[in-house]
C-alpha cells in the first residue's frame, strides 16, 4: 500500500508542511522555537528555582532530549485524532486508504521533529558535549517511537470519528502521562518501587534510550528498548485489526 | 460481468447505525437510563440496477431519498449492509468546492493534490498542467496564488478542470454544475457530451429537472431508499413532478 500510493502520502505530506510555513512569517521557525523555548523556560524553573536538576550532562540539554520525542507524540496524536474530521469532504468522496491522512499527518510532524534535532545538535556543540557514534541510534528509536505513535493514532482517530470528546479525555490522560514520563527529571528521582512505570511506559523507555545514545554515548539499554519494540508491535497488529474494521464506515459516521 | 456492464447493483440495500448519542459522556448517560444508544436507519432498499458503459443516468428524488447515499456506494467510500455491488471502470466523483483542496497552498499545487487524490499519475499532471490551466480559464499568472483568494467560482472550475483530466471511466456529478456563469456551464456540458461519445458513464444527482431532461437519457427516481422509476428520462421526470404536485396538494 505505501508503494502504490507513494504520490499520494508525498502530496499529503507536502500539503501539511507547506500549508503551516505559509499561514505566518515565522510559521517555520514557530516549530522550532516552540520546543525550544518551553526548553528554555523549564530549565530555568525546575534547575534554579526547584532545584531538581543535577545530572552528568547539562540540564537544559537533557530536558530538551526529553521534550522532542514527546512534542513528537503529543503533537501528532491530536493532529491525527482530528484528520479525518477535517478532511471529511474528501472521505465522504472518493475512496484512498484512510491511513494514508494519519500517516501524512506523522510524517509531517517528523519533519517537525528533525528540524528542531538540528537545534539540539547546536545545543550540544554549545555546551561542549561530545559526539558519537551511538548517537546514530537515535533513528532506530525514532522508527519504534514512530510505530507506537503511528498504532495509537490509527486507534484513536478512528474512534474520535464516533465520540468526538474522545480528544478531550486525550488532553488530559497527556497530562498525567507527562508526569509520569521521565521529561523534566531524570529516573533516578523517583523512588526505586515505582520506577516499574518507566518499564511499561513505552515514552519513558523512548526517552531513556534517546538520552543514552545522545547523551550518554553508549548503546541504548536493549532490555528497556526490547519491551518497547516488544509492546509497539503488539500495538501496531492490534490497530491495524481495529482500523480496518472500523475504515469501512467511515463516510457514513463522519 | 458482461464487460459492457459499468455498474451492477444486486439486492443491494444500505444501513447506516445511527448513534443517537455524540459523546462518550452522553453514551454513559442513555446507556444507564436505559435509552437508545444505536438505531439503523434504512437508506437504500433492495436496489437492483444495471448501468451500461456510456449512459448517461440522471438521479432524482427528494431530499433523504437515497442520492448521495447511491454515489458513496458507486464509489467505493460507503460499503452496502446487504446485496452485492460490481463496478467496472475507473470512477472519478466531481470533488466538490474546497474538498481536497487546501485554502493556503497556490492553484498549481492544488491541482496536483487534488490530481493525485484522483488518481492521476503525477507526470501526467506535469504534462498536462497548462491545458488543465487553460480549461479552468484562470489566467496563468494566478494560478501561482493562494486558493484561499479565489472566487467560488473559480475554485469550481479549477476543481471541473482536473477532474476532466483524470480519464474516468465513470463520472460521478452531485448537484455541483450549478455554480458557474452560462458560458462555463456550456463548457462543462460540451465537456460532457465529449464524454459522452468517448462512452464515460455518467452517473448525475441533480434537483434541475431541466438539466437532466436535456442532459441524460435514462433517469434513476428514488423514493424512500427505493428504485421508483428506471428508465426514460421524460417519464421519469413526469412521475417525479407529479408526485410533488400531489403531494403539495394533499397538504392543503
Amino acid at each position: 500500500m505505501f508503494f502504490t500510493h507513494w504520490s499520494l502520502i508525498k502530496k499529503l505530506t507536502l500539503r501539511e508542511i507547506k500549508a503551516r510555513y505559509k499561514q505566518s512569517f515565522l510559521g517555520f521557525f514557530w516549530i522550532v522555537l516552540n520546543p525550544f523555548f518551553q526548553m528554555l523556560i523549564m530549565s530555568f524553573v525546575f534547575s534554579k528555582i526547584l532545584k531538581i536538576g543535577s545530572l552528568s550532562v547539562p540540564y537544559p540539554l537533557f530536558i530538551y532530549a526529553g521534550l522532542l520525542p514527546w512534542f513528537f507524540m503529543v503533537n501528532g496524536l491530536s493532529s491525527a485524532m482530528n484528520v479525518f474530521i477535517s478532511d471529511s469532504s474528501l472521505i465522504k468522496k472518493i475512496y484512498f486508504p484512510r491511513e494514508i491522512l494519519v500517516l501524512s499527518t506523522l510524517l509531517a510532524k517528523a519533519f517537525d521533529f528533525f528540524l528542531s534535532f538540528l537545534i539540539f545538535i547546536l545545543m550540544m556543540i554549545f555546551f561542549k558535549v561530545p559526539f558519537s557514534f551511538f548517537m546514530l541510534f537515535f533513528l532506530l528509536i525514532f522508527l519504534i517511537e514512530f510505530l507506537f505513535v503511528y498504532s495509537l493514532s490509527l486507534i484513536l482517530a478512528a474512534f474520535n470519528l464516533y465520540y468526538r470528546d474522545i480528544q478531550y479525555l486525550f488532553n488530559l490522560i497527556i497530562t498525567l502521562w507527562f508526569y509520569l514520563t521521565p521529561v523534566i527529571y531524570a529516573v533516578e528521582f523517583f523512588p526505586e518501587k515505582y520506577r516499574i512505570i518507566f518499564q511499561l511506559n513505552p515514552m519513558a523507555v523512548f526517552i531513556n534510550a534517546y538520552r543514552q545514545v545522545l547523551l550518554g554515548g553508549d548503546f541504548p539499554k536493549w532490555s528497556s528498548l526490547g519491551i518497547g519494540i516488544f509492546l509497539s508491535l503488539i500495538l501496531f497488529f492490534i490497530a491495524k485489526k481495529i482500523f480496518q474494521k472500523l475504515e469501512k464506515n467511515f463516510a457514513d459516521v463522519v | 460481468m458482461d464487460k459492457n456492464i459499468a455498474i451492477s447493483f444486486r439486492n443491494v440495500s444500505k444501513s447506516y447505525p445511527l448513534l443517537y448519542q455524540k459523546t462518550i459522556k452522553e453514551f454513559f448517560q442513555a446507556f444507564f437510563t436505559k435509552q437508545k444508544t444505536i438505531e439503523k436507519v434504512k437508506a437504500l432498499k433492495n436496489i437492483n440496477l444495471s448501468i451500461k458503459k456510456g449512459e448517461i443516468i440522471g438521479v432524482i428524488g427528494k431530499n433523504g431519498a437515497g442520492k448521495s447515499t447511491l454515489l458513496k456506494l458507486i464509489a467505493g467510500v460507503s460499503y452496502p449492509t446487504k446485496g452485492e455491488i460490481r463496478i467496472n471502470g475507473k470512477v472519478v466523483p466531481l470533488i466538490e468546492l474546497g474538498a481536497g483542496f487546501h485554502p493556503e497552498l497556490s492553484g498549481k499545487e492544488n491541482i496536483f493534490l487534488n490530481g493525485v487524490i484522483l488518481g492521476i499519475d503525477e507526470k501526467y499532471l506535469v504534462e498536462k498542467f497548462s491545458e488543465i490551466v487553460s480549461f479552468s480559464e484562470i489566467p496563468m499568472d494566478f494560478i501561482f496564488t493562494p486558493v484561499k483568494y479565489y472566487s467560488s467560482g473559480m475554485f469550481m472550475r479549477l476543481a471541473f478542470s482536473v477532474a476532466v483530466f483524470s480519464k474516468p471511466e465513470i463520472l460521478l456529478v452531485d448537484e455541483i454544475l450549478a455554480v458557474g456563469d452560462i458560458a462555463f456551464q456550456k463548457k462543462c456540458m460540451d465537456k460532457m457530451n465529449e464524454f459522452k461519445k468517448q462512452r464515460v458513464t455518467i452517473v448525475f444527482v441533480s434537483h434541475g429537472m431541466e438539466q437532466i431532461k436535456r442532459f441524460c437519457e435514462k433517469v434513476i427516481y428514488l423514493k424512500d431508499g427505493g428504485v421508483e422509476f428506471f428508465g426514460d428520462v421524460e417519464e421519469g421526470v413526469g412521475r417525479y413532478e407529479r408526485e410533488i404536485l400531489n403531494a403539495k396538494h394533499q397538504t392543503f
